[in-house]
């Protein structure tokens, strides 16, 4: 479409400006009619873990909307053979899978993680709040900066198009010489940045903060997982900043890490492979604790096998390290790379199995209650199941040239990690709900989003396993009639649109629960909590544990309210983190997305503008500290 | 539940029309030996599928409580519950790792030596991919873009390289993929022993009309091949 002044745009990003054009006034009208601008103002400044896990939340809720509107749009140009839907071919179709991948991966899977971490792993272990509250404002407004850098992208009509997974040399500058693929290297470092720094602040937390007597073995499962995830984001994570940055610079500065006259393409996938496979294991681990405290709490019952279950989460942690190169069985690696691959990849089978039969058996010694929560646990374990298996079938090396980029491939992925991952997020969101607002999302209305959700994903996703067996590649915008896989498309395009309905019942939701008066009290679940968290009042306080209590054993809550143990408070507690109100994280967020964009189009004196800016942060960081007049206040007393 | 039985019909239909993906029926003993590994692993991972399943709906059934007042008692782990359920999948998983490590071994193409040989007897193609297309060169100097010509019952050879970016050769119908990568050679080996036509695609994303960049597989009788050949 001709726009005036600015040329040619397709018609979709002017659709996106005249929509935000609209949207945007009315949007302001209405919150200041409403009087939410003091209530953002205090979310701008907040440090506190549960305001920062709840603005986690609501952004990747918003980002998987975008994200999910991708997946629509890809399933309606799929939905029959040589469709030619509205623009989406070739390079325009490479951008919606691109943005849909990197956007759930990165903007929606992790931060839902992360913000579920944040409200509930102070309150579960006993803490007042994480160890570095300044730090965590920072994580956030970091992972917020690059989602935004990352959206800019389709607003300025310069989506990246090579993929989640940025295969040099297509992404060098050799092969996609636009600024398109810029935003994706810097969305992510920024963002990357900021889950680091959660990584850190969760380690400490989890090691220096838990209440007296709650040793790492009388945790429940959720703190366990996340403590194993941050560790493999600390060791994960700066690989993929590493490979950005090189990328960077064959992108900007005429290196060559990854074109063929003096690097390696192959290097590339090194490097984003051994990022890329613990980072799917850092997305269900966390998932894999929520599980085990839903499915606990619901049936009654302690977790069945705690200590295998621990023993199995650090296995999958370490196993994972191990595999990245199942990723690149068909580079040519040779037949021994491949077996040792393989053979690692079948092992994380094993631990994996153990968690299974695990909840299964927790289910067995217990009496569990269908509520929302639980069944989107229940949900997953077939589920996530079905994905396990195809997982050990592609770890066959020598099948997998056969499975290998085919829709096999996305059928599994997408298994393991919406049948993971993202039901794991779900039932997390409606668990600890009470702990975030006060309040329960209606159960009904819940089990409304279950059901369309879980039969979606199944139609969906169950199909892509056929068309990929029938030879049909991924990331292809078009298929021919002859290639026969019409009716798995047909059927996947169906599913999609079901996934997409039932997530309209989860606004529905927000929206009805938003409206309720109705409370919810401490121990929100029927009285039924087994961990910290539910003994503090629905929403938390800020300082949540006034009087830190004394844990004597797994589940201390839960048998206090049996009557067979006392609950205690400790005489000396580790002092509170301190929290502040602070605009600095904001800020240094829409700094450094400046800088990114300045980087992006090259602009030199605003690269060097901003970037001195960022440094000014560290500079007010290192000479302000704003717990002194805290410090001060308890030498008086 | 009611979830299950509802999709049954639509599931078992798209199983019993699993008997002719292209995948698993292939046009020589490459593709079928992949063909049968894979239809190992199925049977092997239905096995822990269907237990899951059958635990599952049991327990379902079983342990959903009808009087929310009641507390089941605090029960710990049996630990003999626990060795069976780390056991059995390591020997089950033995038993499909053999099978696929022989493969794997087989199927990857090792030896550089007997190259010369093949290039004599003309079964010996270099493929090079560029965006969009596979260009094939036989021995004898005889080049073809997006179509391929193979004889019947010999094994081929397939040099693999790239003009820009990483792109994968894949007939479905023959082998697995191999990727085709610049600045470096992959290798392929196959004896296609069915005269057909088969879909040849690049399984590698590599750019703007990665979906279109397809190409032909005519498996031809020997005599047919060695006239196109001097064509």
């Amino acid at each position: 479409m001709d726009v005036p002044f600015i040329g040619q745009v397709p018609t979709d990003v002017v659709m996106t400006w005249v929509l935000m054009i609209i949207v945007g006034p009315v949007f302001i009208i209405i919150l200041t009619k409403m009087r939410k601008w003091p209530l953002i103002w205090e979310y701008m400044r907040t440090t506190h873990h549960r305001k920062i896990g709840t603005m986690y939340i609501l952004a990747s809720i918003l980002f998987f909307f975008r994200g999910g509107m991708d997946a629509l749009l890809m399933r309606t140009q799929l939905a029959v053979p040589e469709n030619e839907f509205w623009l989406y071919q070739g390079d325009k179709y490479n951008e919606l899978f691109t943005f849909h991948g990197t956007v759930m991966i990165f903007f929606v899977a992790m931060p839902l993680l992360i913000g579920l971490m944040n409200v509930a792993i102070p309150l579960q272990i006993g803490a007042n709040d994480l160890a570095f509250p300044y730090m965590n404002a920072v994580s956030f407004w970091l992972f917020f900066a690059g989602a935004m850098v990352f959206n800019m992208s389709f607003f300025f009509n310069a989506a990246p198009n090579v993929g989640w997974t940025a295969y040099a040399p297509l992404s060098t500058e050799a092969h996609t010489t636009d600024i398109n693929n810029n935003y994706y290297i810097f969305g992510l470092q920024v963002s990357g940045l900021g889950t680091i720094l959660t990584a850190i602040n969760m380690i400490v937390t989890i090691i220096r903060l838990r209440a007296p007597g709650m040793r790492l073995t009388r945790m429940p499962l959720f703190p366990w997982s996340t403590l194993v995830t941050s560790i493999l984001i600390l060791a994960a994570f700066p690989v993929l900043t590493i490979a950005l940055t090189l990328l960077m610079f064959d992108r900007f500065y005429g290196t060559h890490f990854f074109t063929t006259e003096m690097g390696d393409p192959v290097y590339w996938q090194h490097l984003f492979w051994i990022f890329g496979h613990p980072e799917v294991y850092i997305l269900i681990l966390p998932a894999f604790g929520i599980f085990s405290d839903v499915i606990s709490h619901f049936s009654k019952q302690r977790v069945y096998g705690y200590r295998s279950m621990v023993i199995a989460l650090i296995l999958i942690a370490l196993l994972g390290f191990m595999v990245w190169a199942h990723h690149m069985f068909t580079v040519g690696l040779g037949a021994f790379a491949n077996t040792f691959f393989a053979i690692t990849t079948m092992m994380i089978a094993v631990p994996t199995g153990i968690k299974v039969f695990n909840w299964l058996f927790t289910i067995r010694h217990g009496s569990f209650r269908v509520t929302t929560p639980m069944l989107f646990a229940l949900g997953f374990i077939p589920t996530f199941v079905m994905g396990g298996v195809t997982g050990v079938m592609l770890a066959v090396a020598a099948a997998d040239y056969q499975y290998h980029d085919s829709y096999f491939v996305v059928a599994h992925f997408h298994y393991t990690m919406v049948g993971g991952t993202i039901l794991g997020a779900f039932a997390g969101i409606y668990y600890w709900f009470p702990k975030m607002t006060g309040k329960i999302l209606d159960d009904r209305l819940g089990k409304w989003h279950f059901w369309l959700f879980v039969i979606g994903f199944h139609l969906t996703f169950l199909p892509q396993h056929f068309a990929g067996l029938q030879g049909m590649p991924r990331r292809v915008f078009t298929y021919l009639p002859e290639d026969g896989v019409a009716v798995y498309n047909l059927i996947s395009t169906v599913g999609a649109f079901l996934m997409g309905i039932s997530m309209l019942f989860l606004l529905l939701n927000l929206y009805k629960t938003a409206k309720t008066k109705e409370t919810a009290s401490a121990d929100a679940w029927y009285g039924e909590g087994r961990t910290l968290e539910w003994t503090v009042a629905s929403p938390a306080p800020e300082h949540p544990f006034e009087k830190v209590p004394y844990v004597k054993s797994v589940d201390h809550y839960w048998f206090h309210k049996q009557g067979t143990l006392e609950m205690l408070t400790a005489d000396n507690p580790r002092p509170s983190p301190v929290s502040v109100k602070t605009i600095q994280p904001f800020l240094l967020g829409g700094v450094l997305s400046a800088m990114s964009i300045a980087f992006i189009y090259h602009w030199l004196w605003l690269e060097i503008v901003f970037g001195l800016a960022t440094l000014a942060f560290f500079l007010i960081r290192t000479v302000i500290d704003e717990r002194e007049s805290v410090y001060r206040k308890e030498g008086e007393t | 539940m009611n979830k299950r039985i509802k999709m049954t019909p639509l599931f078992l239909l798209l199983i019993l029309s699993a008997c002719d993906l292209r995948v698993l029926d292939p046009a020589s003993e490459t593709g079928r030996t992949i063909g049968s590994l894979i239809e190992l692993s199925f049977l092997l991972m239905m096995i822990v599928l269907i237990t899951v399943f059958i635990l599952f709906a049991v327990f379902m059934q079983k342990y959903r409580a009808k009087d929310y007042t009641c507390i089941p008692p605090d029960r710990k782990e049996n630990k003999w519950f626990e060795v069976t359920w780390t056991v059995l999948p390591i020997l089950l998983l033995v038993v499909l790792a053999i099978p696929a490590v022989q493969a794997t071994y087989s199927l990857t193409y090792k030896s550089e030596a007997e190259k010369g040989d093949l290039e004599e007897e003309g079964t010996h193609i270099e493929v090079t991919a560029e965006q969009y297309s596979f260009t094939f060169t036989y021995p004898n100097g005889k080049e073809s873009t997006n179509d391929l010509v193979l004889p019947v019952d010999r094994e081929v050879t397939f040099t693999l390289t790239s003009e820009d970016v990483v792109h994968s050769f894949w007939i479905p119908e023959l082998a697995g993929k191999i990727d085709a990568i610049p600045g470096k050679e992959t290798h392929l080996q196959v004896t296609p022993d069915e005269v057909g036509q088969y879909q040849g695609k690049c399984a590698e994303f590599c750019g703007s009309y990665h979906a279109e960049m397809r190409f032909t597989t005519r498996v031809v009788e020997e005599e047919e091949f060695e006239r196109w050949r001097e064509e």
